[in-house]
């Protein structure tokens, strides 16, 4: 048990510590920062979660935050209005997750060749239609989306906790989400049970590619530019946050709540290490002992339970 | 004496798997160890084996205490394990497999290839084996996997050799053959203990039997002073009869109708129906097309021609989906692969197949899941802690009776079950054909394809018999095993 809730513990322990260790950390002003800078990557995180239990990995979300983000603010640069402008970084992350879905199960290829694919095809993409160049003339009221505060509140936060309750919903109370840990678990008992694998896992893809393309105009928000280089190793903090967070990449395991605890875990010692004067180069050592640390602890849980 | 136990005690987590595990076993001896699944048989060799420690107990090996703290530990003074799945290195060679971790040196860490090739050879043809040292064991058959387990025991001087019941995936002639080498094997003054589930792999094979119960030993003696009544007695704990039978129940309308049903090269114009109440059997011998006509009907694999019916209607399946849909369920050979999910719960497996009868606009209500869940575990008797127990943790039987759970959930009215009491224990089999019987008397429609004569006999109502693809015969219930095997072994004419 204790084991289990070593992830949330991680979390708070950070936390005192910090607080007691910078007194910078425990302002209005660096925790509203921490949550804007984690918000990005904790609403990947999500979408990856759910194509993570249901068996696969979508390497190719960091290329796909760009696409959607350019195509946003490409289409807003030519006088589309701000929440059209939006829902077009929307579906356009869903057309890329669909594609992802698609290749996938179509072709049975591994998932893990598939994205490494079209993390290529959808940087390449995004660079050819922008040329290489930045989009800059955005609506500045736009910069709410990414810097707004509501209720006293960063408005990101208030999207991330829509979005968490909402993919939580899916997985724990859903039909789709208990497709989603069926297939995850056993692909093939799944299959035997009558359930439509390929559809539903597409589905799923679907659904993270969404997830990604609202991250992609939360980044294009906060930056006021539409990046085709942007997101650049987002998918590796992605998937660090859900594994951190108990997901296993044999599929069937993960959850919100420890997708989002793993997610501000890293949030918190990117966020720390600045406060405390320590190197980036440091940084990235910690945070890649950390993911190690996480699923071993994980796996000797398991080792104890399991016969 | 070679092995002594006493006492052995292993937990795992909040359940214990043994209690008290005892056992002795001299050179030259082959040594049965019976019980049902769940009884301790796999940890307690596993221990000895090295793949686990004991939690209390005492090991002696020629009279002296030992532990082991890991699988090397063990062969190092001369025991091995003859695994159900094959722990070989699959892409690797017979020969490579054989002298793996020990191959001969020329120094440096280089393997010498020759040598380790000629010596081979050489232990090959002592034993006369169907193997050669170059071949890739991928490609072996799962009885060429255990000769190559076997080869590397001899090669490693073992002087205990544990088979994990090793014929539990092999052909009548292959397991004849695993019999002569343990007799061999016992002549040159090895011991060797044997586990199993057959009863009739017993006079066959073994001089002494223990008997694990519940995880401790409650019996031990030699065989031949071990009435077959008294052995199932002592491993059921209940008085059981061996020999089940079925009253056959007046059949109702068709249910299943299959005309001219082909698949290229494997299956050739097969036609067959059964009524509702019935349980046909089907019999034939390994690769006769049995399984592969399972996999047709369910939507695994597509057909070439034919017609298939389903309450006298046609139904196009194409895939395992629309079988479902069409009320025909399949009950599969590999539970552990393709029957559930072991690392989902329970009550989550057993509702997979028909989310909808507990779900309202796509969310799952978990109440009537847990009422309806509660309710089919208590109908089919399963032992378990409850829904929320992981399927992995059952036993073979109450897994078996998991899936069938699922179907009887999803209101299937055609059953395919393909090998139904596979690894499923003498008093599991029984309660497996009473579901099945139940099934039958509620209407549905049962197809049982099984390997085991005696049981066919038992259960079905009519016997099918396949050979090379094609239906070749019926039966009716009360045939004789001699007849089957003439029909389905008979040579076609030319």
């Amino acid at each position: 048990m204790i084991q289990r809730l070593l992830p949330f513990l991680t979390l708070i322990v950070l936390f005192v510590g910090l607080s007691v260790g910078s007194p910078h950390f425990l302002t209005v002003n660096n925790l509203s920062s921490v949550v804007r800078q984690t918000a990005v990557f904790n609403i990947m995180a999500l979408g990856m979660t759910m194509i993570i239990i249901c068996g696969g990995i979508d390497l190719s979300v960091g290329s796909m935050l760009a696409m959607a983000g350019l195509l946003g603010t490409m289409a807003m640069s030519k006088g589309v209005a701000i929440p059209v402008g939006v829902f077009i970084g929307l579906l356009a992350g869903m057309a890329c997750g669909f594609l992802n879905g698609f290749l996938t199960t179509r072709l049975k290829i591994n998932p893990f060749i598939v994205t490494l694919g079209t993390l290529g095809i959808l940087r390449g993409v995004a660079l050819i239609v922008s040329n290489g160049l930045p989009v800059h003339d955005i609506p500045k009221s736009f910069s709410f989306l990414g810097e707004g505060v509501l209720l006293g509140v960063p408005f990101v936060l208030w999207i991330l906790l829509v979005c968490a309750v909402i993919v939580h919903v899916i997985l724990e109370h859903t039909k789709l989400g208990r497709y989603a840990f069926a297939i995850g678990s056993n692909p093939e008992a799944a299959l035997y049970a009558g359930i439509n694998v390929n559809f539903i896992t597409t589905v799923i893809y679907t659904i993270g590619g969404m997830l990604t393309g609202l991250a992609g105009m939360i980044e294009a928000s906060r930056l006021m530019t539409g990046q085709p280089t942007a997101g650049q190793g987002y998918e590796l903090q992605a998937i660090a946050a859900v594994v951190i967070g108990g997901g296993s990449l044999r599929g069937g395991e993960g959850s919100v709540v420890g997708t989002l605890v793993g997610a501000f875990i890293m949030g918190l010692l990117a966020n720390g290490s600045d406060l405390l004067g320590i190197s980036p180069y440091v940084q990235q050592a910690i945070i890649g002992a950390v993911i190690i640390l996480a699923v071993a602890v994980d796996e000797l849980r398991k080792r104890r339970v399991g016969t | 004496m070679l092995l002594q136990l006493r006492g052995i005690q292993k937990r795992f987590g909040g359940i214990t798997a043994l209690r008290s595990g005892d056992l002795d076993v001299p050179a030259g001896q082959v040594h049965l160890l019976m019980g049902e699944n769940g009884a301790g048989k796999s940890t307690l060799m596993k221990i000895v084996a090295g793949m686990y420690s004991a939690d209390a107990g005492e090991m002696l090996w020629n009279r002296q205490r030992v532990t082991f703290r890991k699988p090397a530990d063990a062969s190092a003074i001369g025991i091995a394990m003859v695994h159900q799945e094959s722990l070989l290195a699959s892409h690797l060679t017979v020969a490579e497999n054989i002298f793996l971790g020990r191959a001969p040196s020329l120094g440096f860490g280089i393997v010498d290839r020759r040598r380790m090739i000629d010596q081979a050879s050489r232990l090959i043809a002592e034993h006369g084996f169907p193997l050669q040292p170059d071949w890739r064991v991928e490609r072996l058959s799962p009885a060429g996997k255990q000769l190559v387990e076997i080869c590397r025991a001899i090669q490693h001087g073992s002087s205990l050799l544990i088979f994990d019941e090793p014929t539990s995936s092999l052909s009548e002639a292959e397991t004849g053959e695993v019999f002569r080498i343990v007799r061999t094997l016992r002549d040159r003054g090895m011991g060797v203990i044997y586990i199993t589930h057959r009863l009739d792999e017993l006079r066959a094979v073994g001089e002494r039997v223990t008997i694990l119960r519940d995880g401790a030993t409650v019996h031990s003696c030699a065989i031949s002073d071990l009435p077959r009544e008294e052995l199932i007695r002592h491993m059921v704990g209940r008085e059981v009869s061996a020999v089940y039978r079925r009253d056959p129940v007046p059949p109702g309308p068709v249910r299943l109708r299959v005309e001219g049903l082909s698949r290229s090269p494997l299956l050739k114009d097969i036609s067959l129906s059964i009524r509702a109440g019935e349980i046909a059997g089907m019999a034939g011998l390994v690769g006769a097309g049995r399984t592969e006509l399972c996999r047709c009907l369910f939507g695994l694999d597509p057909i070439d021609a034919g017609r298939v019916e389903v309450d006298g209607r046609g139904v196009r399946i194409r895939t395992p989906r629309d079988a479902v849909a069409a009320g025909v369920a399949l009950v599969p050979e590999d539970r552990q692969r393709a029957g559930l999910a072991r690392d989902l719960r329970v009550g989550h497996n057993m509702t997979i197949a028909h989310l909808d009868c507990v779900s309202r606009l796509g969310f799952v209500g978990a109440d009537a899941e847990r009422e309806v869940t509660s309710q089919f575990i208590r109908k089919l008797r399963i032992r378990t802690e409850g829904p929320q127990m992981l399927a992995g943790r059952l036993s073979g039987g109450n897994q078996q009776k998991l899936v069938i759970a699922k179907w009887l959930l999803r209101q299937a009215r055609v059953f395919l079950f393909d090998e139904p009491t596979r690894g499923i224990d003498v008093g599991a089999k029984v309660e497996v054909f009473e579901t099945m019987d139940e099934l039958a008397r509620s209407g549905a429609a049962v197809l049982m394809v099984s390997s085991e004569l005696p049981e066919l006999l038992q259960v079905a109502d009519r016997i099918l018999v396949m050979r090379q693809g094609r239906l070749v015969g019926e039966l009716p219930g009360q045939t004789t095993q001699e007849a089957i095997m003439h029909l389905a072994a008979q040579e076609p004419a030319t």
